[in-house]
């Protein structure tokens, strides 16, 4: 690797070496790289480099750091035309060789150079525009008539004029090919309208196109859509019309037609809990994604899992149950659903959003819009969860367990609560066949740990496992602490819905802190310190805690607002046209 | 925990059963316990068996790698019983590991491996490959997603520019291209005269690649050039990029990197040095001649963007150990998502287990030195390396970030998440890294 980057580094220095050489003498005066007749242009410098413009072959393929001589050309040198001139006709020529071809006609003595035998040194010619992108030896073009066009075309006066179109050339071969077809060949689209000029139709189609994707598009599905046809470009389009919502502030989650569908799936998911649904997610950023997702499997059904639906109902179940009789052990099951990360799934949405109809049915109906347009909805969010705690009067409960199950590590009580947390949920055959197999390496690892900790008995596997499990669980632990000792009292000496309120409050500071901790503190207790594990360390975790923290934050609303000057600027409005479609739109109204 | 299982089993509870138990006492000498012919794993809960698997997998790992094969056959033996390729998840993922560690013990005998693969084709159907492709597309927003973030980026770097050429080390998904077409055709200074060049394999793939492109060109009516190299990327001769002066270059790399680590084994053991125990620390990165040569050459074209995309986990641990533990993860996360996805019945599904995640698993586990292709590292680990390459990161745009999160939403899949790290994307199922994205460009 040294010995490489060193080479690359001693190639870029000759490079360099080459350009400074070069530039100099070249932009103190314009100088042409074939020496010019003596006669007739005032004696310019001689520069070192002899380039005598041999035909070559235009856009021969070659690697732009092959070690090219740099060549960098003055404008006047560029735009210089016959410069050879007959000293007796006046007659000027763009190339030496035809002026000594043509002196043979007047009998003057004439010399035609001979192709040398020696292999050239490659040249590069750099632009002289400092702002276009050819100005860099990095982007050098390969040959001089390339150069003299590009910088004609680019950076040149249009002289050029089409007498048809009235379209303007800066080379004047370019106008002359122009010129041949101008007028003759039409452009028609699909729709039947006729366009003489390409630009003029490329345009219409681009708007005809957009029409026509839109309308195709709404019934497509994933799996339906042709493989080749991947809309990014209709996205870019879409956004569009989000971003001037996202501006406005007008949440997409407000459009009938997807609260419809939404409405629609939960109730079919037997949880009743209406349109509210991304009311009781954690984070208002979350919400829209969330109905968005769910939005758009409604719209695949052959994509969505029967079992995942099976699984829905499953958590729905339990959370009813749960509010008919709260134990700690349901409320924990719940957490664990809730707490699989930031994004959540639909099934633990659906499951909050049970839960919460449940106990504050209105209050979740309509706290939704709010939740989704003004951070104020927030706030409802956070009272839902008081609320929650205090109705299921597990809030303490389950605080209650955490300074066992993890302040002692061999306890009895300790080792008591978690398996009886599982047993519970194996006792609901269906839910507890659909632990996922990340969840077990998780649990293995836990076990893993807590075996080497409890019990001597153990083998090579389970150590290895264990190797893994007690980095996370000593991290979880120490991280726990401080949690706990936030909310060890309410947990110890009541479930006064107050009392937990007021204590995330004072933790959280924001409302976010709330659904943040809770996450932590179930993932703590599940021991799933895979999770953990994959946060790169124990800053990892702080930094998690953090952004969960941030998502209500400043940091995250201000830069949300960025992208939606950079949306609001990216996109051309030319996309105007179409109508976003509701996947797209509705979680933006979020970010 | 155990005591707590122990004390449940005594007491009155008979939900916490004997084989959690069995999983953290059992000794890995009593085979009699393993293979007894009851078979009381019928009654096993889903929940159990996973763990029971698990565990089952680490030892027999642990006996492979220690040569005690006798042991291991009795643990692959269980792991037959209780693996199966279409169940739940778990069992899934160890009937491929099952089948991996088997494997390997099979190469120890390279003539009996050799002979019962005797039959089997060397050179696997073309069209069979680029639909397992097409079925890991479709099934996950992975390479949706890489696409997005690349064509992003490459659209970002060459604002401006007219004459654009963008290389494709991974040529088997026309999908990219297109989108790519159609968005440097709305964008607002017009389409840039385009070229692809695109490496792969196989004529046909391309063939049909150059098809598709060129068609949608013309019907957007943008300047465009297809150029076709039909080679291996480690075979691959710069030259035939073609790449020209003056225009504007863009490289694009999906899970392609890593094949160029294999075999590094071998120079390194012929130098002399010792890889064990280095893969874990970052600092003496270990040197892989053969993919900081092609970095090189990719640097030499200087590229106004290169993107590329990889697994973002460590399969390139030195031990079997290490490499088995970490690939059970990601593999584990992988199998869960098409869970949520997809029924477990559908043939597709089975199809991209088996061919597509189940020969990676089987080239981790089974294979070593210049065979062991599946070599997938860190983000961190190739941000060090495409850095002393002689590139610079170009952190990914907040828009294409935003849009990315928004196709995950966008489709419905849930449970995935884009997380950034240092300008680079990283994608997760719930909180475990899968793949990253990271855009580079020529530091001058």
């Amino acid at each position: 690797m040294a010995a490489s980057s060193s080479s690359a580094a001693s190639f870029f220095g000759v490079r360099q070496d080459e350009q400074s050489h070069l530039l100099p003498p070249n932009s103190s005066a314009a100088v042409p790289p074939p020496p010019p007749p003596p006669h007739h242009r005032p004696p310019q410098p001689q520069q070192p480099l002899e380039a005598p413009p041999q035909k070559k072959k235009r856009n021969q393929p070659r690697t732009p750091n092959s070690d090219a001589e740099v060549i960098a050309l003055s404008p006047k040198t560029l735009m210089a035309t016959n410069r050879f001139i007959c000293e007796v006709c006046n007659k000027g020529f763009q190339r030496e060789q035809n002026l000594q071809l043509h002196r043979r006609g007047h009998n003057l003595p004439w010399k035609l150079k001979q192709k040398s035998t020696k292999e050239v040194k490659r040249k590069v010619y750099l632009c002289p525009e400092p702002s276009c992108v050819h100005h860099d030896p990095s982007r050098a073009l390969g040959d001089l008539t390339g150069i003299k066009k590009h910088y004609y075309r680019k950076h040149g006066e249009k002289k050029w004029k089409c007498e048809k179109c009235s379209k303007r050339y800066a080379v004047q071969s370019d106008w002359k090919a122009h010129s041949k077809t101008c007028g003759t060949k039409e452009y028609r689209c699909d729709c039947g309208t006729l366009f003489s000029r390409r630009d003029s139709f490329i345009t219409h189609r681009a708007f005809c196109d957009a029409l026509a994707q839109e309308s195709a598009r709404h019934p497509t599905s994933l799996t339906s859509l042709p493989s080749h046809h991947f809309p990014y470009g209709q996205n870019t389009n879409n956004s569009n019309n989000n971003t001037s919502s996202m501006i406005l502030g007008l949440p997409h989650i407000g459009n009938p037609q997807n609260l419809d569908h939404q409405s629609g799936d939960v109730l079919r998911l037997g949880s009743g809990g209406g349109g509210g649904g991304g009311a009781s997610r954690s984070s208002s950023d979350l919400i829209a994604a969330n109905a968005s997702g769910y939005f758009m499997q409604e719209q695949n059904p052959s994509f969505h899992d029967q079992q995942d639906h099976h699984q829905h109902q499953q958590q729905g179940f339990l959370a009813a149950s749960n509010n008919i009789k709260p134990s700690p052990m349901n409320f924990q099951q719940s957490l664990m659903q809730f707490s699989n990360d930031n994004h959540n799934s639909p099934s633990s949405n659906l499951f909050n959003l049970s839960f919460l109809s449940g106990n504050n049915g209105i209050a979740s109906g309509t706290s939704n819009p709010n939740a989704a347009a003004v951070p104020s909805g927030n706030h409802m969010i956070s009272n839902h969860f008081g609320g929650e705690n205090a109705v299921g009067g597990s809030g303490g409960g389950s605080t209650g367990l955490f300074p066992n199950n993890l302040m002692s590590s061999a306890g009895r009580i300790n080792s008591g609560a978690v398996p009886s947390l599982y047993s519970s949920s194996m006792q609901n055959p269906n839910s507890a066949s659909h632990m996922s197999a990340t969840a077990l390496l998780q649990k293995a690892a836990q076990m893993g740990s807590s075996t080497s900790s409890s019990n001597n008995n153990t083998n090579n596997a389970s150590s290895i496992l264990r190797s893994f499990g007690s980095g996370m669980y000593g991290e979880n632990e120490s991280n726990l602490h401080d949690l706990m000792n936030s909310f060890s009292n309410p947990g110890a000496t009541g479930n006064s819905a107050n009392g937990v309120d007021s204590q995330f409050g004072t933790y959280g500071g924001v409302n976010k802190g709330l659904s943040a901790d809770k996450q932590n503190m179930t993932r703590d207790f599940l021991g799933v310190g895979q999770i953990v594990r994959s946060m790169s360390g124990s800053a990892g975790f702080q930094q998690q805690q953090q952004q969960q923290h941030g998502n209500g934050g400043r940091e995250r609303v201000g830069s949300s607002s960025d992208s939606a000057d950079r949306n609001s600027m990216n996109v051309n409005p030319g996309g105007g046209g179409s109508t976003s479609s509701p996947p797209y739109g509705i979680h933006h109204a979020s970010f | 925990m155990v005591v707590a299982m122990l004390q449940e089993d005594n007491g009155t509870s008979s939900v916490a059963s004997s084989p959690l138990q069995v999983f953290s006492t059992m000794s890995l000498t009593r085979p009699a316990l393993l293979s007894s012919p009851s078979s009381p794993f019928k009654d096993l809960k889903p929940e159990e068996r996973g763990l029971y698997l698990i565990h089952l997998l680490l030892t027999c790992a642990n006996h492979v790698a220690s040569g005690s094969l006798q042991n291991a056959n009795a643990a692959l033996e269980q792991l037959s019983l209780l693996s199966s390729p279409d169940g739940d998840t778990m069992q899934r993922v160890a009937a491929y590991f099952t089948e991996a560690l088997a494997n390997r013990i099979l190469k120890s005998w390279p003539g009996l491996h050799k002979a019962l693969n005797a039959t089997q084709r060397k050179t696997s159907n073309v069209s069979e490959e680029v639909h397992v492709r097409r079925l890991f597309f479709d099934m996950f927003p992975i390479l949706k997603v890489s696409y997005l973030l690349t064509n992003r980026a490459i659209l970002e770097a060459m604002e401006g520019e007219k004459m654009v050429h963008v290389i494709d080390l991974d040529a088997s998904e026309p999908a990219q291209w297109l989108a790519l077409i159609q968005d440097f055709n709305s964008r607002p200074e017009g389409p840039p005269h385009l070229r692809i060049t695109c490496v792969h394999r196989h004529k046909e793939v391309l063939d049909q690649m150059a098809h598709r492109l060129t068609e949608e060109a013309e019907k957007l009516d943008i300047p465009f050039q297809f150029n076709p190299v039909v080679s291996s990327l480690e075979s691959l001769n710069i030259d035939q990029l073609r790449v020209k002066t003056g225009e504007a270059l863009a490289v694009s790399s999906v899970l392609q990197l890593h094949n160029f680590l294999a075999s590094d084994d071998d120079i390194l053991r012929k130098n002399g040095c010792s890889l064990s125990g280095d893969s874990a620390s970052s600092l003496p990165l270990p040197s892989s001649v053969r993919v900081d040569r092609f970095l090189n050459a990719m640097w030499g074209l200087s590229p106004k963007i290169m993107v590329v995309t990889e697994q973002d986990s460590d399969h390139n641990g030195s031990t079997l150990m290490e490499r088995l533990l970490e690939s059970l993860y990601t593999y584990a996360a992988l199998f869960d998502c098409l869970e949520a996805k997809v029924p477990r019945t559908c043939q597709d599904r089975i199809k991209v287990e088996k061919m597509f995640f189940g020969e990676e698993i089987k080239n981790i586990i089974a294979c070593e030195g210049s065979e062991r292709r599946e070599r997938h590292e860190k983000l961190e680990k190739w941000s060090q390396r495409i850095d002393l390459a002689g590139f610079g990161n170009v952190p990914l745009s907040y828009f294409a970030m935003l849009q990315a999160r928004r196709l995950l939403q966008g489709y419905g899949f849930d449970g995935y998440m884009i997380k950034e790290e240092s300008g680079c994307a990283v994608i997760c199922w719930q909180d475990r890294p899968l793949y990253s994205v990271s855009a580079w460009r020529c530091r001058k």
